[in-house]
C-alpha cells in the first residue's frame, strides 16, 4: 500500500517513524557484524595455527558473499518488493550467524567460513533492499538526507562490531605461549573454549537480526507512492558506460579502494601483534582507533570538499594513503603502526567520492552504472588474500605494499580524471544537432 | 531519625553489602582468595619484569593476593632470604622463587616448608632438587640442542666447512653449561672436534661478548658459527663481527633467550640468524596457578615443569622446525 507524502512530513513521515528505525537497526547490525570479521582473521590464525593468506580466506567468504549475492538481492527486491527483500537478507544472516553453534562444535574452520558466507549473503540482500528501502520511505527531496541518517549508524555498528571483538574475543584468548607446553588434549580443550568466544558476539548478533525480522515483519509499511520515473535513454547502456573511461576507469578506483581498506584494517590487529610486539588485548583497540580516525575524518572530508575539488582531494589523500603504507612497511614500530591506522583518514572519503565522480554525467545511466561500482566490493574478497600471501612470504611489514598499490591506483584514477575533458553528458548527447 | 527510617537504611545496606561480595565472587570466578609470594632476581632484566607481571596478571584472574619482592641483582641472596621471611609472617601459602643462589637458600626454603609452605623454584634450580616441591623452567640442555641443530643444517645448506666459536656464560653455572652441552649435541659434534675453534666465556654480558669475539677473530679470523650463551652475548658479538668487516651472509650467529629487543633489532634483520626462545611467561602463569590450587587444598606441584622452548628465525633451515619472526615478536619477553 502506498500513502502520498509532503516534505512537510520531515525526512520520514510520522506513520513511518517505527519502520525507519527497525531499517537504522539493520544498518547498525551490518556494520557490526563487517568489522567482527577483520577481528576475526587473526582470531582464527591463532586457534587454527594457520598461514596469513589461510586465515584471510575469512575476507573471502564474507566479500565473496557480498558480490555474489548484489545481483540475486536486486532480481528479489524487483520481484517481491523491498520489505521481502529485507526479511529475506535478515532471516539469511541470522541463520549464518546460528552457523556458527554447530561449526564452534565440530571445530573445522571451512565451517566457519561457510558460516560467514552464509552472514554476508543475508547482509548482502539486507544492505540492497534497506537502501532503497529508506529512499522510499518519504518524499524524494528527502532521500538523501534520510539515506545519509540510516547510514550513519552504520559506522556506528561497525565500532561495536570491533568493541565487541576486543571486549569479549581478544582479551580471553588463550595465550600463544602457553600452547607450548600444552598436551594434545590440552591444546583441544583451548581450541574449543577460544571458539566458544567466537561464538558468542555472533549468537548475539543472530538474536539481534531474529528480534529485527520478527518486528519488521508483523509491521505495516504503508509507503508513499513513487514520483513519476523518468523515461529511461535508449541505447546500448553497458556500451555507453564501457566507452566512457571516467565510469570504466572508476569502477577499477572503487575496486582498490575496497581492496585497500578492507587490507588495511584487516591487518591491523596482526601487524600490531607481529611487527610491534602488541598484546592481542591492545591490538583490538589500534583497530578501532582506525574506526574512529576514518569517522572523525569523514566529517573533516566532507568540509574540505567544500573547499577542494573532489579529484584533487581524491589524489592527495591517496598519496598520503601510500605514504602511510610506506612507513608501516619500513618503520617497524609504533610509528608504523600509526602509520597504519592513518590509512584510515585517507581512506574516509574515497568510496562516496569515487561513486560521484564515476557517475558524474551519465544520466539515466547512472543507475545500472551504480551497480557496477557496489560490485567492485570484489577488491576486499580477493585483495586480502594477496596481503596475507605477502605477509607469509617476506613479513606482516611488507604486506601493506598490496594497500599502498591499490591506493596508488586510486591516485592515479582521481589524475586521471583531474588531466582528461570528460565525454560531454548524457542529457547533451541526446540533444539533436544544430 | 525515626526506627522504620533506621531499618530500612541498615536493610539498605546489607543489601549493598550482600551485593558487593556477589559481584566479588562473580568476578574472581567465585574462587577462595589465597596469598601467594613472588621472589624475582631483579627488576632491571626485562625478563623479570615479564615474569612479575605475567604473574599480577594471572593472580589477578584468579583472586590470588600476589605478594613481590625483588633483590638488587641476579646474586642478591640476603634479599631473597629476608623476602621469604617476609612473606611467610605475612601469610603466603605458595612462594615462587628465581633463587639467586642454587645452595645458599636452601636451609630456609626447607625451613618453610616444614611450616606448610609450597615451593616452586623457577627459572633457576635449586640443589638438590628436593629441596623445593617443584622446579618451573627451561630446559637449557634442548634450547642448545636446537640452536646446535639450526647452525649445523644452515652450514650444510650453505656449504660452509663449520669453524666454530662458543660464547659461554661462565664457569660452574648450571644453566650455561647445559646450553653449551645441548649446542654441541644438536651440532653433532664433541669438544674434541677440530670444527671447534675457540671457546670462552662471556658472562652473558654484551661488552664481553664484543670483546671475546673480537679476540677469537684475531686468532681466527675464518670463524663461520658463532654460538652464544644468551643475546646479550650475541649482539656483543655482532657487533665484534661487523667491525672486523665479517660477511654476516656467510657467518651463522645463534644465541638463546627470546627477548624483544633482540628479536626485534637483530633477528628480524638477520644479524642473528636463530634464536631459542625461552618462556617467563609460563613459569610465570603456571607457578602462580600451580601455587593456587594447593592453597586451596589440592595436590601441591611436584617434579619438573618444562616451561617450553621454540627456535625462532626468519631464514629457516631445511629439517628443521622452527618459528617465524612474526612469531617471536608476539611472544618475546622485554619491550
Amino acid at each position: 500500500m502506498t500513502n502520498d507524502t509532503t516534505s512537510d512530513d520531515g525526512i520520514v513521515p510520522p506513520h513511518l517513524r517505527a519502520p525507519f528505525i527497525l531499517l537504522i537497526l539493520c544498518f547498525t547490525a551490518w556494520g557490526a557484524a563487517a568489522n567482527l570479521t577483520d577481528v576475526l582473521v587473526g582470531v582464527f590464525r591463532g586457534i587454527f595455527d594457520m598461514s596469513n593468506f589461510q586465515s584471510s580466506l575469512v575476507q573471502f567468504a564474507y566479500y565473496g558473499a557480498y558480490f555474489l549475492l548484489a545481483l540475486p538481492a536486486a532480481v528479489i527486491n524487483k520481484r517481491f518488493g523491498y520489505k521481502t527483500g529485507v526479511l529475506v537478507g535478515l532471516g539469511l544472516a541470522a541463520l549464518g550467524g546460528l552457523l556458527f553453534l554447530p561449526a564452534s562444535q565440530v571445530l573445522v574452520y571451512e565451517m566457519f567460513l561457510l558460516a560467514l558466507f552464509v552472514l554476508a549473503a543475508g547482509l548482502s540482500i539486507l544492505e540492497t533492499s534497506a537502501n532503497p528501502f529508506v529512499i522510499a520511505m518519504g518524499a524524494e527531496s528527502t532521500a538523501t538526507r534520510r539515506l545519509n541518517l540510516a547510514q550513519a549508524f552504520n559506522p556506528i555498528g561497525a565500532n561495536l562490531g570491533v568493541l565487541m571483538g576486543a571486549v569479549l574475543i581478544l582479551p580471553a584468548l588463550t595465550p600463544e605461549a602457553s600452547k607450548v607446553i600444552m598436551t594434545e588434549s590440552e591444546l583441544l580443550a583451548s581450541q574449543k573454549a577460544d571458539l566458544a568466544l567466537v561464538l558468542k558476539p555472533y549468537l548475539g548478533i543472530a538474536t539481534a537480526l531474529i528480534v529485527i525480522w520478527l518486528l519488521i515483519s508483523f509491521r505495516r509499511f504503508d509507503l508513499p507512492r513513487p514520483a513519476a520515473v523518468p523515461a529511461v535513454t535508449s541505447g546500448n547502456i553497458a556500451s555507453r558506460l564501457w566507452h566512457n573511461r571516467h565510469y570504466r576507469y572508476g569502477v577499477l578506483a572503487q575496486f582498490f579502494n575496497v581492496a585497500a581498506q578492507t587490507c588495511a584494517w584487516t591487518f591491523t590487529i596482526l601487524y600490531a601483534q607481529d611487527v610491534v610486539g602488541v598484546s592481542p588485548e591492545s591490538a583490538g583497540w589500534w583497530l578501532q582507533a582506525s574506526l574512529i580516525v576514518f569517522l572523525v575524518s569523514r566529517f573533516v572530508m566532507t568540509w574540505l570538499l567544500g573547499i577542494v575539488p573532489p579529484t584533487r582531494l581524491l589524489f592527495i589523500m591517496a598519496v598520503f594513503g601510500v605514504l602511510c603504507c610506506l612507513t608501516a612497511m619500513f618503520a617497524l614500530n609504533v610509528a608504523g603502526l600509526v602509520a597504519v591506522v592513518a590509512i584510515s583518514a585517507s581512506l574516509s572519503l574515497m568510496f562516496p567520492t569515487i561513486y560521484g565522480v564515476a557517475l558524474q554525467g551519465l544520466g539515466d545511466d547512472a543507475k545500472f552504472g551504480a551497480a557496477g561500482l557496489v560490485m567492485a566490493i570484489l577488491g576486499g574478497a580477493l585483495a586480502p588474500m594477496l596481503h596475507g600471501a605477502v605477509m607469509d612470504e617476506v613479513g606482516a611489514a611488507m604486506g601493506y605494499v598490496v594497500p599502498a598499490i591499490c591506493l596508488a591506483l586510486v591516485a592515479a584514477y582521481a589524475l586521471y580524471d583531474m588531466t582528461h575533458a570528460r565525454p560531454p553528458a548524457i542529457a547533451e548527447q541526446a540533444l539533436p544537432e544544430q | 531519625m525515626n526506627r522504620a527510617e533506621t531499618d530500612r537504611r541498615q536493610w539498605l545496606r546489607r543489601l549493598l553489602l550482600a551485593g558487593t561480595i556477589a559481584v566479588l565472587t562473580a568476578c574472581s570466578g567465585g574462587e577462595e582468595p589465597v596469598t601467594i609470594g613472588l621472589i624475582t632476581k631483579q627488576e632491571t632484566n626485562p625478563y623479570w619484569v615479564t615474569l612479575r607481571e605475567v604473574a599480577e596478571e594471572t593472580a589477578e584472574d584468579d583472586a590470588v593476593h600476589l605478594l613481590i619482592a625483588t633483590g638488587s641483582s641476579d646474586v642478591d641472596v640476603d634479599s631473597q632470604r629476608t623476602a621469604l621471611r617476609d612473606m611467610v609472617a605475612a601469610g603466603a601459602r605458595g612462594i615462587l622463587i628465581a633463587p639467586t643462589d642454587s645452595t645458599a637458600l636452601v636451609p630456609i626454603i626447607e625451613a618453610i616448608r616444614k611450616q606448610g609452605v609450597v615451593v616452586i623454584a623457577v627459572d633457576t634450580p635449586v640443589k638438590p632438587l628436593d629441596a623445593v616441591d617443584a622446579y618451573y623452567g627451561t630446559d637449557n640442555e634442548a634450547a642448545g640442542r636446537l640452536i646446535g641443530e639450526y647452525a649445523a643444517a644452515k652450514a650444510a645448506e650453505l656449504g660452509l666447512k663449520p669453524k666454530i666459536a662458543m660464547l659461554d656464560l661462565a664457569p660452574g653455572i648450571s644453566s650455561g653449561a647445559a646450553r653449551h652441552k645441548g649446542f654441541l649435541e644438536g651440532f653433532g659434534i664433541t669438544e674434541a672436534d677440530d670444527a671447534l675453534v675457540a671457546m670462552a666465556d662471556t658472562q652473558g654480558n654484551r661488552a664481553l661478548g664484543e670483546a671475546r669475539m673480537a679476540e677469537i677473530l684475531v686468532k681466527h679470523p675464518d670463524v663461520n658459527v658463532v654460538y652464544t650463551v644468551n643475546e646479550r652475548a650475541a649482539l656483543g658479538a655482532v657487533t665484534a663481527l661487523k667491525a672486523a668487516n665479517v660477511d654476516l651472509g656467510k657467518t651463522i650467529v645463534v644465541s638463546i633467550d627470546g627477548g624483544c629487543h633482540a628479536i626485534k633489532d637483530a633477528v628480524r634483520p638477520g644479524d642473528i640468524d636463530a634464536t631459542a626462545m625461552q618462556f617467563p611467561e609460563n613459569m610465570a602463569r603456571e607457578g602462580v596457578l600451580a601455587l593456587a590450587r594447593a592453597a586451596r587444598g589440592g595436590a601441591p606441584p611436584s617434579g619438573y615443569l618444562d616451561t617450553g622452548v621454540e627456535l625462532i628465525t626468519g631464514d629457516p633451515a631445511p629439517g628443521v622446525q622452527s618459528k617465524n619472526v612474526a612469531y617471536g615478536v608476539r611472544n618475546c619477553w622485554g619491550d
